[in-house]
């Protein structure tokens, strides 16, 4: 692994033995502006539940959006439970991707919008009444989303995720702009998903919430993946100060 | 698929009610109906024309008195004084006032409000036929009004409001929900489901299909508007195609635009280029050259064909072929530009 003049250089181990839930291969996309992601190699075993850190414009997001399939990478490959990333239609149904800014249809309703992605996945409306039970949207499904706090739409927009049932589960940025309330809502839900057997990936800023939450920390630096390791390694080392110094 | 197809097309539909965008299609055909109503109104008396004479001029005796005698197009208005008859006309009492020219003291002079108004057109066309009936040309010179009075605007002007509902949906309702949708990530949303690329945009295009439909529909319903079988099919074929090819060039549009906001101002852009050339094209003989190389005439020149002349879709095959394939092209490159994720 090649380490950035900011990090020091030390080598991290990618788990190849076991049977790989998420596996990146040389995944590189680079933006006009000489930014994104360059060569990023990488394994995810399933259970695993990781924090992907880094400064503004680092690649975090542009990572997570090139597995959910929101950008086309300039080169590379990716395997989710053994399916080719190329093959949108298989993956969606392995890979559940929550972005930081809810994505929902805000002139409907919450059980709208639950129904239409209910519909496109043919999954029974059964489902539904499962999702807005596990997620106490019950009192909120007729609300129209443009009416719901910042912190419902992130819950309405996880329900969404999790329709299909996927093993892999993408969040960018999950308590972006939520208040204490709110965000600590979100680590219970977070906890719970990962406790469910899912395998969870989420990019942050916050180092309390990759203490509280990561199983294992990725640090990306200029497109590189700079560290990867776990959170008391993470912690121990200089990585951290450096990184917000 | 066509589950999907008809799940996205229901959602577009509910997101055009929710945008108001479905009742701003109905208010089109609504208002140009109930305003050519006051244009077109087949049933109303013949409207005379209310011509103004000045006491005391020397007018040509036998040009009054033929004015004086057609009682039933002319309303004859005696003023003291030629300002007494201007403010006649600026208070829109009257249509002309005639006084004898300065110029050459044997002929007349016809002073109007504006000289681009129906009023003009009536007086103008009244008294050529007087002079011709007076000339001995013409006996029954009255019923040379007649046309200016019957119109028929509403059918004559159909092919224009059917051209302009397609074009609006095309260049001004499609790109910018598309761009809406893209700008939100509502889009990208609907591609994390197993929903094909093909099938988000037959939804699209089958929405912008239904919204001109419908304002058809309403136009038709309101204008009673009658035609044969073949007539009624090659209309049909005809708003079909062109919905389709301008839904689909709207929605490619949509695509190179990463705003709504840019989108709006790329439609008009396409818009008004495409809607003034080919509805003007009657009336001016540069445009009628030009206009025919726009799509949008393509669908116009058949459109008013099939309405007002009895064109029949054979005759018309090339350019409903023309449309088909640039409706085709569009979708195929909206098809590109999303699987790149263009500017999304």
């Amino acid at each position: 692994m090649k380490a950035h003049g900011l990090l020091p250089k030390r080598p991290t181990p990618i788990p190849m033995e076991a049977a790989m839930q998420l596996e990146v291969r040389h995944l590189t996309k680079v933006y006009r502006e000489r930014r994104g992601l360059l060569q990023t190699r990488f394994n995810v075993e399933k259970g695993e539940l990781i924090a992907i850190v880094g400064h503004n414009g680092a690649g975090k997001s542009t990572l997570l959006k090139i597995l959910a399939g929101w950008i086309v990478p300039d080169g590379g490959d990716v395997w989710v439970e053994g399916v080719d990333f190329k093959n949108r239609l298989a993956l969606v149904r392995k890979i559940g991707f929550i972005p930081e800014t809810p994505n929902l249809f805000d002139f409907f309703s919450v059980e709208y919008n639950l129904k239409l992605f209910a519909r496109l996945f043919k999954i029974p409306f059964s489902r539904i009444e499962e999702t807005l039970e596990e997620f106490n949207l019950r009192p909120f499904r007729r609300h129209a989303i443009r009416e719901l706090s910042k912190g419902l739409q992130q819950r309405v927009s996880i329900g969404r995720a999790l329709l299909p049932e996927p093993p892999l589960l993408l969040f960018d940025e999950p308590t972006s702009g939520l208040d204490f309330e709110m965000t600590k809502e979100i680590y219970r839900l977070l906890k719970k998903i990962h406790a469910s057997g899912k395998t969870i990936l989420f990019t942050s800023h916050r180092p309390e919430e990759i203490q509280t939450l990561a199983t294992r920390i990725m640090v990306l630096h200029q497109g590189g993946l700079a560290f990867d390791g776990s959170p008391q390694e993470y912690f121990q080392s200089k990585i951290h100060e450096n990184l917000y110094a | 698929m066509i589950r999907n197809i008809a799940a996205l097309t229901l959602n577009d539909l509910a997101i055009a009610f929710k945008n108001k965008t479905l009742f701003l299609i109905l208010f089109v055909p609504l208002f140009i109906f109930f305003s050519l109503q006051w244009v077109d109104r087949t049933e109303a008396p013949l409207q005379k024309v209310k011509i103004g004479l000045i006491q005391g001029e020397s007018y040509f005796p036998e040009m009054v008195q033929n004015i004086q005698s057609a009682k039933n197009v002319f309303d004859v208005f005696w003023f003291s004084n030629e300002a007494e008859g201007q403010r006649w006309l600026k208070e829109k009492k009257g249509d002309g006032l005639l006084v004898p020219s300065e110029k050459e003291p044997e002929r007349l002079e016809l002073i109007i409000l504006t000289k681009a108004s129906f009023q003009t057109v009536a007086v103008v066309e009244s008294l050529s036929a007087l002079q011709i009936a007076v000339e001995g040309k013409r006996k029954n010179w009255i019923s040379g009004i007649r046309p200016l009075q019957e119109g028929e605007v509403q059918k004559q002007t159909l092919p224009t409001w059917i051209l302009m509902v397609v074009l609006l949906v095309g260049f001004i309702v499609l790109p910018a929900q598309v761009a809406e949708e893209k700008e939100k990530k509502l889009l990208l949303g609907l591609l994390q489901t197993p929903m094909r690329e093909a099938e988000w945009l037959l939804a699209k295009v089958f929405l912008g299909m239904i919204l001109t439909g419908l304002a058809a529909i309403l136009l038709q319903l309101l204008g009673r508007f009658h035609f044969d079988f073949a007539g009624g099919f090659s209309y049909a074929a005809f708003l079909a195609v062109g919905s389709f090819c301008f839904s689909a060039f709207g929605i490619c549009l949509g695509f190179l635009c990463r705003s709504q906001a840019s989108a709006r101002t790329l439609g008009v852009l396409f818009y008004l280029p495409h809607l003034l050339p080919s509805a003007l094209s009657d009336f001016s003989q540069k445009l009628n050259t030009i206009a025919p190389l726009l799509p949008s005439y393509q669908l116009y020149g058949p459109i008013k064909s099939i309405l007002l002349e009895g064109g029949r879709l054979p005759q018309f095959s090339p350019e409903w072929g023309y449309l088909f394939f640039i409706g085709l092209s569009a979708s195929f490159l909206s098809y590109l530009l999303m699987k790149r994720r263009w500017l999304m």
